[in-house]
């Protein structure tokens, strides 16, 4: 019954109940009960929260849900949190640069062993014909970069990797 | 020269617009179209959908034989180049002419001729036109760093083949002259395979001001009035917009003159734009021509009424132009959003995903001219921009308020667009006042990408009551644990 939600990289964690009546979603800051019935919009419906009436858009997708609202558009992860724990990772997020589209390496700017500084330039990439510089994360120590000038890499590949932090 | 059957050698919203006006005036019509491409307008409007092959899709629309050989097989006696892709590329108007098939658009002497940056500049400047103080690599490359330094700071370095404000660069401080001389090569040399430089110096917060020419070869040349494209992220344009509200009545017709001089010199065929920096003291100098349709075209079309396209096709048939200068004339005002796939919050970084939703506006004076249907994909394979509103209305203040009206009611849902960024750019007040450079958006990066009102509850609300899996085990569980549910873990 339980979900977190990621609104702009922000995590809310809530879970959903019933009172006879209406559904009620439990956020952190208060329960708040709610209605939401389709219209004859595709992907339309009316929600009902908070004493207000609101028109939206929707769309379901795989991870997260899209929402058309007040002229804006929003993405809202949703994660299982069960699932989470069960595919929880090693390594802390800040020890790696993931890569945030497929594209093409064009300069390696750092090796294994290599100390270098939060900000510093370890790669350049190019995606969709756009150059893009990804810095260090923080200080510390290259543990490994997998790709060399030239190579292609996919979404989300790990294009290089810190050692981790000793405490 | 009559032309019966036109194949359309591009692909997204620029085919779907062609074929549009190409079926309207009776041509028979095809289109190319790469395996592993979405299934987009342009497909469900051409008479005939032709396969092309390429290691990647981008490659085989750049396939000169194979797509001369398509429009020889399927009888296209003519093709239009679209924009971007073989629009510019004089090697594709040899290989249609030894063909016999006909190009619509200008010859390869002047598409050879603007293509190159720095001579095309030298040709503007010999014949009397203003231009900006620069250096060019080419002259003597041993001195050019030199050079540069005396055009004076800020400048702007360019690849010699550029356009597009690939491999641009501003420099403002001597240190970083020589690595951003590097960096720029480096670009040019993959975007344009040419590491040619030339650097000119950079007109503070400066406008970028284009002018529609039409010519038909036969020295009559006309301009269809000028386009505001100040509105720029990382050198290329999202908002353009006629008339300038910068001009004056004389300024618009010096600039304007000024470009159909241009075209003029070169006895211009087809649709070109001379693009001209403007300053903010009034006086302004070429920047280049582009020698096919722009993307922006549209707000002309708006503003004057002309279909462009036709006339293009027209000039092709060798029909000539359907209008004397005289006869052109701006009505209202027209503003285009460019709708991309990239996220505004994160550097303008192309997004991707499956178009889950699409719902797009419609009505009196709004225009969409798109590349995408409802249930697609947006992959990496091309450019992020996914179609173009376009919008008319009687004056500006109006044409902003149809503009921001109609893109919120935009509907993309499954894949980021810069929807909401475009809303605050048309909200903004400096943009409502006219006050706007280059510079814009990048100057107001923080106002413009700012959170609105917090409304994650509402959002959350409606995520949770859509996740049919949720419901459900809510509603699986006895009345009297349903109120407790949270606490059973």
């Amino acid at each position: 019954m339980r979900r977190i939600f990621q609104i702009d990289g922000e995590e809310t964690e809530c879970w959903l109940s019933h009172d006879g009546t209406n559904l009620i979603v439990n956020m952190p800051d208060g329960s708040v009960p709610c209605r939401l019935d389709p219209t004859s919009e595709p992907g339309g419906y009316v929600l009902r929260a908070r004493g207000r009436v609101q028109e939206l858009r929707l769309a379901v997708g795989p991870d997260a849900t899209f929402v058309h609202l007040n002229g804006r558009a929003y993405a809202i992860g949703r994660v299982d949190p069960a699932e989470r724990l069960a595919g929880s990772d090693s390594g802390a997020a800040d020890d790696r640069i993931i890569a945030p589209m497929p594209g093409v390496v064009v300069a390696v700017n750092a090796k294994p062993g290599d100390q270098v500084k939060e900000g510093q330039i370890l790669l350049v990439i190019e995606s969709m014909k756009l150059e893009t510089s990804l810095a260090a994360p923080r200080d510390g120590v290259v543990a490994e970069i997998p790709f060399a000038a030239g190579d292609s890499f996919g979404l989300k590949a790990t294009l290089a990797q810190l050692a981790p932090e000793e405490d | 020269m009559s032309i019966s059957k036109l194949l359309v050698a591009n692909r997204g919203e620029i085919a779907a617009r062609v074929l549009r006006t190409a079926k309207a005036r009776g041509l028979a019509t095809a289109v190319l179209r790469h395996p592993s491409e979405q299934e987009g307008p342009a497909h469900l409007i051409a008479d005939e959908v032709v396969s092309i092959d390429g290691p990647t899709p981008v490659a085989a629309y750049l396939d000169i034989p194979q797509i001369v050989e398509v429009a020889e097989r399927i009888g296209a006696d003519a093709v239009h180049p679209g924009y971007g892709f073989l629009s510019e590329n004089a090697g594709f108007v040899a290989a249609l002419e030894q063909a016999s098939v006909t190009f619509v658009g200008p010859t390869s002497e002047v598409i050879d001729l603007m293509g190159d940056k720095v001579r095309a500049r030298g040709f503007v400047e010999e014949r009397g036109f203003p231009v900006a103080p620069s250096a060019i690599e080419d002259d003597d490359p041993a001195t050019f760093v030199e050079r540069s330094r005396a055009v004076g700071y800020p400048l702007l370095i360019k690849p010699s083949a550029g356009g597009g404000g690939k491999g641009m660069r501003v420099v403002r401080e001597d240190s970083a002259l020589e690595s951003e001389i590097e960096t720029a090569r480096r670009e040019g040399e993959r975007y344009f395979g040419d590491g040619r430089l030339f650097v000119e110096r950079y007109i503070e917060r400066p406008r970028h001001i284009e002018v529609q020419v039409m010519g038909d070869g036969q020295g009559n040349v006309v301009h269809f009035w000028e386009r505001e494209c100040s509105i720029q992220r990382r050198f290329q344009k999202i908002i353009e917009e006629t008339p300038s509200p910068a001009l004056s009545a004389q300024q618009r017709l010096d600039i304007c003159e000024t470009a159909a001089g241009i075209a003029r010199a070169v006895n211009y065929r087809g649709a070109g734009t001379v693009e001209f920096i403007y300053a903010q003291d009034g006086s302004f100098y070429f920047l280049e021509m582009n020698t096919r349709l722009q993307v922006e075209h549209p707000v002309t079309e708006m503003v004057t009424g002309f279909d462009l396209v036709a006339e293009q096709l027209r000039i092709a048939a060798g029909e000539g132009l359907s209008a004397a200068q005289d006869d052109i004339a701006q009505s209202g005002h027209s503003i285009e959003l460019r709708i991309c796939a990239e996220d505004a919050t994160e550097d303008f970084r192309p997004a991707i995903g499956d178009i889950l939703l699409l719902d797009e506006p419609q009505g009196t004076g709004v225009r969409v001219d798109s590349g995408i249907l409802g249930g697609g994909k947006v992959t990496t394979d091309f450019d992020p921009m996914l179609s173009k509103l376009i919008v008319h209305a009687p004056d500006r203040t109006q044409a902003i308020a149809r503009a921001r009206q109609a893109v919120q009611n935009y509907v993309i849902l499954g894949v980021t667009t810069n929807t909401g960024y475009l809303d605050a750019i048309l909200a903004h007040p400096d943009f409502a006042s006219g006050d706007i450079s280059t510079g814009f958006l990048a100057e107001q990066a923080d106002t413009l990408t700012a959170p609105g009102e917090d409304i994650s509850d509402l959002l959350i609300a409606a995520t949770a009551l859509s996740d049919d899996r949720l419901v459900g085990e809510v509603m699986q569980i006895p009345e009297m644990h349903r109120k407790m549910g949270g606490w059973r873990n």
